[in-house]
């Protein structure tokens, strides 16, 4: 006899309000059915409504997490509008902003995991170690979520004294080596509870057309830093971690091998820092008319925006996002068929959802 | 007449009633304030499992009709009165009286708060209850039968189901074989950490005690508390070496009692929850060839003596 289980639109599993409708049979899910909206604030149509100014300030609100992917996005694309070039050492800026999210969005989600897991502890640990993270963010730009970094050609702040940074960086690695990565590698009730489940095959992940750490997991060699580089990654040197099994563990793996390699990423960036302006220059700026994209590899895989512009308005015409958990919730349907009601927290976890930015 | 005296005074006073709610406080604070300082967390002010159940007191439930409401009212109830019932039963102080087999009616107590809240969890009538309520009787089936194999052979090594012949024990390698057993079944029976499927909030939210709130659930943490002493205090009296002095029993089986409760805290604290797979293989396989040890070690025994 197959019975609904709700989870969802609030649920202690769940950080943000959606809605997953489990089809069960004893405590195997046969299937399951998505449900998002729950969530939405209109801020694509309250874009259309700001100059170009305020827009940026309103887009950094569409995520509470990667808030500073956002207004990068948006901002290469507006550029794209008006011919601006950021200077060099803004470019690098956005690249240290950029992983240093995305260590906080991995570390934050690896408490998450953890916490659905009922490891309640590597839960705490995760935040400890997330808190610090948001230490260094806000020892740049003096904001812990909403930065204010970006703007048209370039970026706000300067980082006065890399020296300083490099010794937080490297005490983030430290404990990122010693207290997270081997717990979820090496505890075996944490492996028990990541290994083998939630699989998304290799040929699945293609034809869901998924992204991120989710697609990495399963064996998709694919990242918007190395196929189409964007502020200074091209003069980056870094590795793309791959896995092949697509489960659980994978994308945990994944992740972990990331957060070492935003690491190494800060350091270069932190170290080769380039002196000169911060950005294009004041004024008015002049836009053109038409539509100008821009993507770039948040935290949770590829973000997607399209600003469309007419000549002499300062406000845009349309603002449209495309977020990665759009694209891997589908993914979440084939995960769960056939998996344990016990593991569905985990596994709808596992592709990292950020509903906030989804449903906008 | 003295005898009933003796019993009101146990089931009453001492390890009962009047001992056994302040400690089953006491050591639901224990547990939580000490899972929190390792989890680098300040955890809650001494006096909040107190402060909680007046406050659940206080609250008033949504009516409910007919027999499902009343059974809802009645299990919490059973289980609080047979977990106090199974700490009176206790044998802490030396010369305390008890009765042939009260081994055995332990047991029982022991087990009906288990039993009250499988049933509570399908009288609620909430798809979450229900399946909280088919975790926990997987899970009981599961541990109980090294829990009860491992406190048979100990009770026949000794040719007595008598608590008090239990407790004055000698050590053996069975009877540490045994308490090793039953301390490994604890975590199950108290629905902690690895074993907090019934009431894994991630899955279920609390599982059985979903649509339970105010006086009921009051009398459910209650009943929690008292399990935590009664089960506890078995291997505490299992462990304490035997002792005439009184003051000092209690002293021993109240600081021996804390020592388990903080180890159960260290490994709640250590792990992650498991499946339901998971655990009943790890209770069948690992733990039955442990029970089965001990069985052939007390039969053993039983022909050399």
């Amino acid at each position: 006899m197959s019975y609904k289980i709700p989870m969802g639109p609030y649920h202690p599993a769940l950080e943000e309000p959606y809605k997953l409708d489990l089809i069960c049979e004893g405590e195997t899910v046969r299937d399951a059915k998505l449900h998002i909206g729950f969530n939405f604030r209109g801020i694509e149509h309250l874009a259309e409504t700001r100059n170009y100014i305020q827009v940026i300030a309103l887009m950094e609100r569409v995520c509470g997490i990667c808030s500073n992917i956002h207004t990068l996005t948006l901002c290469q694309a507006m550029e794209k509008l008006t011919g601006q070039t950021p200077p060099p050492r803004a470019q690098y800026i956005r690249v240290i902003m950029a992983e240093l999210e995305r260590l906080h969005s991995h570390v934050l989600w690896a408490g998450i995991a953890a916490k659905l897991m009922g490891f309640k502890t590597m839960f705490m640990t995760c935040f400890e170690l997330r808190e610090k993270v948001m230490d260094v963010l806000q020892a740049i730009s003096g904001n812990r979520v909403n930065y204010s970094m970006n703007r048209i050609g370039g970026v706000n702040r300067d980082i006065d004294d890399p020296a300083a940074l490099l010794i937080m960086i490297d005490v983030l690695e430290k404990e990122m080596v010693r207290k997270v990565i081997p717990i979820f590698t090496t505890s075996s009730t944490a492996r028990s509870r990541c290994a083998d489940i939630g699989v998304l095959t290799n040929a699945k992940a293609i034809s869901l057309g998924v992204v991120g750490p989710v697609a990495r997991a399963s064996g998709v060699a694919q990242d918007l830093r190395r196929a189409a580089p964007y502020a200074a990654y091209a003069e980056m040197d870094f590795q793309v971690p791959v896995e092949s099994a697509g489960d659980v563990r994978a994308r945990l793996m994944v992740r972990a091998l990331e957060i070492m390699e935003s690491c190494n990423i800060l350091r270069q960036a932190l170290t080769k820092l380039p002196p000169g302006e911060l950005n294009a220059g004041e004024g008015k700026l002049a836009f053109i008319t038409g539509t100008a994209t821009s993507r770039v590899e948040a935290p949770r895989g590829e973000v997607m925006y399209s600003v469309s512009w007419k000549e002499g308005s300062n406000k845009p015409a349309r603002v449209h996002v495309r977020t990665p958990t759009f694209v891997n919730m589908p993914a979440i349907r084939s995960m769960v068929q056939g998996a344990r009601l016990a593991d569905t927290p985990l596994i709808q976890a596992s592709i990292d959802p950020c509903y906030s930015c989804t449903d906008r | 007449m003295n005898s009933l005296t003796t019993a009101l005074a146990r089931l009453l006073v001492f390890p009962g009633l009047l001992f056994a709610i302040p400690a089953a406080w006491f050591f639901l604070w224990v547990e939580r304030k000490s899972v929190a300082l390792m989890q680098g967390r300040i955890g809650p002010p001494f006096m909040q499992p107190f402060f909680d159940f007046i406050k659940l007191l206080g609250k008033t439930t949504p009516p409910r009709n007919g027999l499902g409401g009343l059974l809802m009212k009645a299990w919490p109830l059973i289980a609080v009165s047979s977990a106090a019932g199974a700490v009176g039963l206790l044998p802490v102080l030396p010369l305390s009286g008890g009765f042939e087999g009260d081994l055995i009616l332990l047991l029982a107590l022991l087990e009906l708060p288990s039993m009250c809240i499988i049933a509570a969890g399908f009288s609620s009538r909430s798809i979450f209850g229900e399946i909280g309520s088919a975790r926990e009787a997987v899970l009981s089936v599961a541990y109980n039968v090294v829990f009860l194999l491992a406190i048979v052979s100990i009770a026949a090594s000794q040719h007595t189901f008598r608590l008090e012949g239990l407790a004055a024990l000698q050590y053996s390698p069975l009877h540490l074989l045994g308490i090793a057993a039953i301390l490994v079944c604890l975590p199950a029976k108290l629905h902690i950490n690895p074993f907090s499927l019934p009431n894994a909030e991630q899955e279920i939210y609390s599982g059985p005690m979903t649509e339970y709130a105010g006086p009921e659930l009051a009398m459910w943490e209650l009943s929690h508390g008292l399990e935590w002493v009664a089960a506890t205090g078995l291997v505490a009296t299992l462990v304490a070496p035997h002792v005439t002095v009184w003051w000092l029993g209690v002293l021993l089986f109240a600081a021996l009692s804390f020592g388990v409760v903080l180890l159960l805290s260290v490994v709640a604290a250590a792990t992650a929850r498991l499946q339901i797979d998971t655990t009943v293989r790890f209770y069948w396989q690992c733990t039955l060839i442990f029970a089965v040890l001990a069985i052939s070690s007390a039969l053993f025994m039983r022909f050399r003596l």
